[in-house]
Order: C-alpha cells, then sequence, then structure tokens
C-alpha cells in the first residue's frame, strides 16, 4: 500500500499546516477575567451609602467602622457612627456609657423603659434611645442611639448633634440606617479597619494588644508608661492618654480614684461615694472598672483591669470639651484591649 | 521491476515537488542541530548551578537563544567571563529539528512497506519533540494546600500573580474580578466594566525584600505614597529584588495601585503576595489584612489582594488524614500519604490514597504529593495540567514497533538467507 503523490502532497501540506499552527498557537492574551463562587470571606460585612449631605470623617478609630459628619456651610457638625461590640451589650450599659455625660446620672431599667423604644426601619428592628442634655442649661446637644442586634452581635449607631440638626437629619438617618450591610464573620467581629500598628512597648510577650484611634498622636513612652498617645485639637486643647501597669493592687481602687480626681482638681470621695465614679465594665471578657470624672474644666476617663496579679490602668485624662468629644472613641479603644 | 520503478518516482516527484525542503533535510544540519543541542544541555547543566533550574530552564530551554558567560572560575575565566557568548535556545533548536525530520521525511525516505520501521521511528521522535514544544507551551504547574478535615477547590500557580478583587456584600456569593500579572506589569490606568473603579499601576514587581518600619519613619520610594490599607497601616517600606529562579528561591510580588472613581482617588494600596498562598499572611497579626484589604465603595464591601494566580476546580478535595514516615532513625522520608475524598459533580465521590509516584489524576490534571506538615495538619498537591501528556508515551510506542519492525524485518531476510545457504546440496 503505497500513498499516491497526491494523497502525499495533502499529507504534507496538512502536516506543514498543523506545525505551523503549533508554533503560532503558543501565546495567549493575558484577559481580565470575573467569575461567581459561594461566599469564602469568614470576616464581618459592614457597608452604607451616604445621604449626598454626608461627609466621612478621616479620624475613624479603630474599633469604630465608620465615623461621619453632616455637610453644613459652616462646616462638618454632628457626628455620626458606626460602632460594633464584639459580645452583646446591654441596652442599659449603652445608655449609661452615655447617658452619664448628658448629666443623667446612673440610669435603671425603669429609666431606660421611659427613653427607649423600637422603631423598625426596612424589616430592621432598632432599639432608639433619646438623649437631651441635662448636665448643662439651654444645651441644645443631643445624643441619638439606634441599636440593632444581629445575632450575637450589637451595633450601635450614635448621632450626636444640636437637637434641630438631628430632627432635620431624621430622613437621612433612617436612609443611612436603611442602606447599612451588617453581616457578622465567623470569626468574632472586632470592627477592624486597619489602623496602625500598636506601639512596639504595646507587644511585648505577655502584654495586651490595642488598637488605637489613628488621629491619636503617639508620644514618648517611659519607664513607667507602656504606651503614651497625645489628643489635640485646633484650639490648642490637649488630652493626655497613657497605658501603665504595676504588680498587685496599687493601693486599691478608693485610693486610685482619690487620686486621679486630685489629678483633675476634684474633691476625693468616700468608700459609700464612689459609685458617682465608677462602672463595671467588661474589658476582653473580664471585669473591669470604668472610671468618669468631669469637673468644670478637666475630665478623667480611666478603665481598670486586674489580670494574673497585675493592675492595667488605661488613661485619658485632659481638657473637659475635648474629654467629652474624644469619650466615644476611648470607650471603642477598650473594646479592642485585647490580653490573649 | 515495475513497482519499484513506480515508489522511486514516488520520491523522486515528492524531492521535485517540494525541491525547496531538500536543503532543510540534510543529515550534515541534524549532526549540527544535535552537536548544538549537547552544547546546550553542558551549558545550561553548568548555569543550574548559578541561577537554578527555573532559571535555567527560562534563560535556555524556553526561549530562542541564551546568553552565557563563561564561568569566571574556570581557565581564563577572568579575560572570557566578559564575553557573552549567544547559544542557540531549546525553540530554536527544537524548533529546526522538528523541520528537518519532517523535511527528511518527505523528501529523502521511501515510503514502502519494506521502510515502514524507520518511518515509524522518524515519526516517533517527531511526536517527541512536537509534544515537548506542547507542554512547554501549555503545561501549568500548581499548587493545592488542603488542612487536614477541610476541603479546597481551588490551585494556585507557583508562578505568577494576579490582582483579585472579591465583592462580598452578598453574604451566600462572591463576585470576583481576576487581573492577570502580564495585565499588570504593562503598568498604565486599567479600566474594566467588571469594577466600579479605575485601576492606576503606580509600582509593580515579581520580587521584594519589605520592612514593617517605625511609625514616623520615612518609607521607600516605592510605598511613599501609600495612604491605605497595611502598607500605610503596618509603615511598609519596599525594596525591590531580582527574581529568584532557585528552587527554594521565595519571590513576593509587589504592587503599588491606586484606585479612582473618575477623577476622584479613592486612595493608594500596596499589595504583597506571599510565595506559599496568602493564607499565610494571617501568621502574622501586623500583615493578616494583606489577604483582604478591604475597601468600601458605594455600599459594597470589596477585598483586594494580589495572589498567586489561581483557578477555581468545578470539584474539591477533602483531606481526612495525612501520614509521614521516616527510615527508622533518621529525618529521611520514606512515605508521605495523603488520604482524600473526591467531591465531584452530581454529588459523586471517590476515596483515595495520594503518595509518594501515586498521584491523583482527575479532569485533566494530575495531583502529585509534594509538601505536607504533619504537626500543622495540612498537606500539599503539586498539581499539573498536561494537555499533552499521552504524546511522549505513543511517540516511545512507535519507535519501538519501528525498531521492531526493522530489527524484525533484517533478522527475517537473514535467516531466510542462512536457511537457504545451509540446505545441503
Amino acid at each position: 500500500m503505497v500513498p499516491s503523490s497526491s494523497n502525499a502532497g495533502i499529507f504534507t501540506n496538512f502536516s506543514l499546516g498543523i506545525f505551523t499552527l503549533l508554533l503560532f498557537s503558543c501565546g495567549e492574551e493575558p484577559t481580565i477575567q470575573s467569575y461567581v463562587i459561594p461566599s469564602e470571606y469568614e470576616g464581618p460585612v459592614v457597608t452604607w451609602k451616604l445621604p449626598s449631605d454626608w461627609g466621612e470623617n478621616p479620624d475613624l478609630s479603630g474599633p469604630m467602622a465608620g465615623s461621619f459628619h453632616v455637610k453644613s456651610d459652616l462646616g462638618p457638625v454632628g457626628r455620626i457612627g458606626i460602632m460594633p461590640f464584639r459580645e452583646s451589650v446591654s441596652t442599659l450599659d449603652v445608655a449609661n456609657m452615655f447617658g452619664k455625660e448628658m448629666g443623667y446620672g446612673l440610669l435603671s431599667e425603669d429609666d431606660l423603659s421611659e427613653l427607649a423604644q423600637v422603631r423598625t426601619i426596612d424589616s430592621r428592628e432598632f432599639e432608639w434611645i433619646r438623649l437631651v442634655d441635662k448636665a448643662e442649661v439651654g444645651s441644645m446637644r443631643t445624643v441619638l442611639l439606634a441599636l440593632y442586634r444581629n445575632e450575637e452581635e450589637t451595633w450601635l449607631f450614635p448621632f450626636i448633634g444640636d437637637q434641630p440638626l438631628i430632627n432635620e437629619q431624621m430622613k437621612n438617618f433612617e436612609s443611612f440606617l436603611s442602606s447599612t450591610t451588617l453581616r457578622a464573620g465567623k470569626e468574632k467581629i472586632r470592627a477592624k479597619v486597619p489602623q496602625p500598628a500598636p506601639p512596639a512597648s504595646a507587644q511585648h510577650a505577655e502584654g495586651p494588644t490595642w488598637d488605637i484611634p489613628s488621629h491619636w498622636q503617639k508620644a514618648e513612652a517611659s519607664s513607667m508608661r507602656l504606651a503614651s498617645y497625645e489628643v489635640a485639637d485646633k484650639n490648642g486643647s490637649r488630652l493626655d492618654f497613657s497605658v501603665t501597669s504595676f504588680p498587685g493592687d496599687v493601693g486599691g481602687l478608693l485610693a486610685n480614684v482619690n487620686r486621679w480626681l486630685g489629678q483633675i482638681g476634684m474633691e476625693e470621695v468616700k468608700e459609700n461615694e464612689i459609685e458617682k465614679y465608677v462602672t463595671e465594665i467588661i474589658i476582653d471578657e473580664q471585669d473591669a472598672q470604668l472610671v468618669v470624672a468631669e469637673g468644670e474644666e478637666q475630665a478623667l476617663y480611666a478603665a481598670i483591669i486586674m489580670i494574673e496579679g497585675r493592675s492595667w490602668f488605661f488613661k485619658i485624662s485632659g481638657d473637659l470639651n475635648l474629654a467629652q468629644l474624644e469619650k466615644p472613641n476611648f470607650l471603642s479603644f477598650l473594646n479592642t484591649v485585647c490580653f490573649h | 521491476m515495475e513497482q519499484k520503478n513506480k515508489k522511486r518516482n514516488t520520491l523522486g516527484l515528492r524531492r521535485k515537488k517540494y525541491a525547496w525542503l531538500v536543503p532543510l533535510s540534510s543529515v550534515k544540519l541534524t549532526l549540527v542541530l544535535l552537536s548544538l543541542s549537547m552544547i546546550l544541555v553542558f551549558v545550561a547543566t553548568l548555569e543550574q548551578v548559578r541561577i537554578g533550574i527555573r532559571g535555567a530552564l527560562a534563560e535556555y530551554f524556553e526561549s530562542m537563544f541564551g546568553i552565557w558567560h563563561y564561568p569566571e572560575q574556570f581557565w581564563g575565566g577572568e579575560y572570557l567571563n566578559a564575553i557573552p557568548l549567544p547559544i542557540p535556545g531549546g525553540y530554536l533548536l527544537g524548533g529546526l529539528l522538528i523541520i528537518n525530520l519532517t523535511a527528511a521525511y518527505i523528501t529523502r525516505f521511501q515510503w514502502t512497506f519494506k521502510k515502514m520501521g524507520i518511518q515509524l521511528i522518524h515519526l516517533g521522535i517527531i511526536m517527541l519533540l512536537v509534544g515537548q514544544l506542547a507542554t512547554q507551551a501549555m503545561q501549568e504547574e500548581s499548587r493545592m494546600q488542603i488542612n487536614k478535615g477541610e476541603s479546597s477547590n481551588y490551585i494556585e500557580r507557583f508562578h505568577g500573580v494576579e490582582l483579585a478583587f472579591s465583592n462580598v456584600t452578598d453574604a451566600n456569593q462572591e463576585k470576583v474580578v481576576t487581573i492577570p500579572e502580564d495585565i499588570l506589569a504593562k503598568g498604565g490606568v486599567i479600566r474594566t466594566p467588571k469594577l466600579p473603579f479605575k485601576i492606576k499601576i503606580k509600582r509593580f514587581g515579581v520580587n521584594c525584600d519589605f520592612t514593617v518600619t517605625p511609625e514616623d519613619s520615612k518609607r521607600s520610594a516605592i510605598s511613599q505614597d501609600v495612604n491605605r490599607g497595611v502598607g500605610h497601616t503596618a509603615n511598609l517600606s519596599i525594596t525591590e529584588k531580582d527574581e529568584d529562579f532557585s528552587s527554594d528561591g521565595l519571590n513576593f510580588g509587589y504592587l503599588v495601585f491606586e484606585l479612582l472613581d473618575g477623577s476622584k482617588s479613592l486612595g493608594t494600596w500596596l499589595s504583597l503576595a506571599h510565595p506559599g498562598g496568602n493564607h499565610w499572611w494571617k501568621e502574622s497579626p501586623m500583615l493578616s489584612d494583606l489577604a483582604f484589604q478591604p475597601i468600601r465603595h458605594h455600599g459594597e464591601l470589596w477585598g483586594v489582594t494580589l495572589r498567586s494566580e489561581r483557578e477555581y476546580l468545578p470539584y474539591s478535595i477533602e483531606l481526612i488524614d495525612i501520614e509521614n514516615e521516616f527510615y527508622q532513625g533518621t529525618e529521611i522520608p520514606f512515605n508521605f500519604e495523603s488520604d482524600i475524598v473526591l467531591n465531584m459533580e452530581e454529588n459523586q465521590s471517590r476515596r483515595a490514597l495520594v503518595y509518594m509516584n501515586t498521584p491523583l489524576r482527575h479532569a485533566g490534571k494530575t495531583f502529585y504529593q509534594y509538601q505536607m506538615n504533619a504537626a500543622a495538619d495540612y498537606t500539599v498537591f503539586q498539581v499539573i495540567r498536561n494537555p499533552s501528556w499521552l504524546v511522549p508515551y505513543i511517540a516511545c510506542i512507535l519507535v519501538s514497533i519501528g525498531l521492531l519492525w526493522q530489527f524484525s524485518f533484517h533478522l527475517v531476510r537473514f535467516l531466510r538467507k542462512n536457511s537457504t545457504k545451509s540446505q545441503p546440496a
């Protein structure tokens, strides 16, 4: 069986063709691919759509998932935030965080039942708490708290501003709440957004870790201070923030509170009066105390926690007005402290 | 006699018709090409010590020509080292050998039953060469890492990175948009309707050194523009490095890019690709977000990462158990074994053992046992996709049949002659 010359021609041309194709088909043009896969992301999802007359605050602090303001002719006014909590917190705890500042004293469940209501926005139920300023006569300052509970997590949306502003922005606030996507991750939420690295001293072998609000400026640490930060505003007002740790209880709660009250020009208190300044809080799943002391010009907020026989102090103090502004950031910061 | 003349005439016709192929079919050319191939193998073997297997492959075999410098440590090296010597590369020699053999097949070989052995041998060799060319062009090497008790449905290339954006707003599914390395390397502004923003490539490199610098210190020029993401928060400083071709070389690809919404800048990010897979970033708390840097845009949450080029599979592999055994009293392994379940489409599954030299083959891919860490409970498979993997086997069979045919033909003729001679008069 011999191939005829015409068959041979076809075979030869076919072989050459295949060979040429092989040579020229090696290169593949790179392209942008797009595909859909089942969800792999295990972290929390927090998204929103901002009303057109709102802006984002650049000084977003670590535990705050979002921080916004209302644009006005006079510049940014009001402050709106998204603050997730790792563990479920009681509505009373949240109300008390802000209530003291607004001159409410320590709120009870009965007080809360008068202040709180449930509002449904797009099939989501929010606990709605409006706190007006009782500390200062004639003040229009109002705190509107919207709490949303999703599985084990609590999302707090505080709107701080003057009452007319809050009333005027109510539709925007509601549409903002309605636009949010809030989804807990498979890992417990820490509401973490990329933040400046904690100071080296904070990362020592057995020490805690934390996320510092991005606009707090690092100050010089000392042998006594494990971390030191400064907060300043345009008016030159300043706050000093420090983290210190000592063995033992360093004289006990009363001694520490009185020492701090003295530092901001306030009178000492007796044992039975200490609850005026101290409330119980949870830091990293451990019992801790929060000290809130506000004088005429100076304020001090501190948290004390005892871990394995050592006292840890997280303290911010300085100008009253600036301290009040930074209080949510300080409380959020405490939420990020982790000892394990 | 007439038949013989007809056969010669066929060869003559072919030589006449394809006269231009005659010079290309020269045996001298074959010998020159084979000699040059030996030089190529020798040079590449020497260079492998200096630049590693991958480097030698890329420089000398996967190219038309390579530049070789006489080794400095050899005799006269101090003078000769400076001279660049061009060495014909694997593609050039392989291509010319294919042409040479094909030309010989057409213009020199008699297509007769008697010579079929020779034809089959040469056809087999041509197939080997073409098959190797196809392998070079189409073979893909990837890895798949699986933790014990978990399953994986994607593989990642050993070489080559991609910039991946994932929209994770939907709780059930992610939309992924990937931009391959070749496009990133070109630079410029990347526009695609698949993304709600434009990407302006500022710096891209296949390898770098990176350092977490103190908060207040100045970053290197490459990353000084970065004002978003981990590059900013960890104050990462980047130093460019050449690609490390050695077998144990670790290449950390880097990309500095700006996102633009229209003409408005959303910020500049730095992304780093971990050579072992971006899940390794999670081992470093400060850099863990390099596996997913969040970007919130128009009410949606996107994550961005520079990662090894990834391919999702329509099936998954679940790691049930792993076992590694060592020669007694040594740390030399004699067996790595992964007990897996292959979960295929339509809820079908198959249990298999993957161990040294016994890979799993499925849907055109071969999964070889590659690495294992019993302490950390994970296994890594090397995954090879080679559509032309059968070609060398077919080629070898053809050559074997050809040789058998040729030798049998001569043996039978010899035996016939012998039996004729030995018959008594």
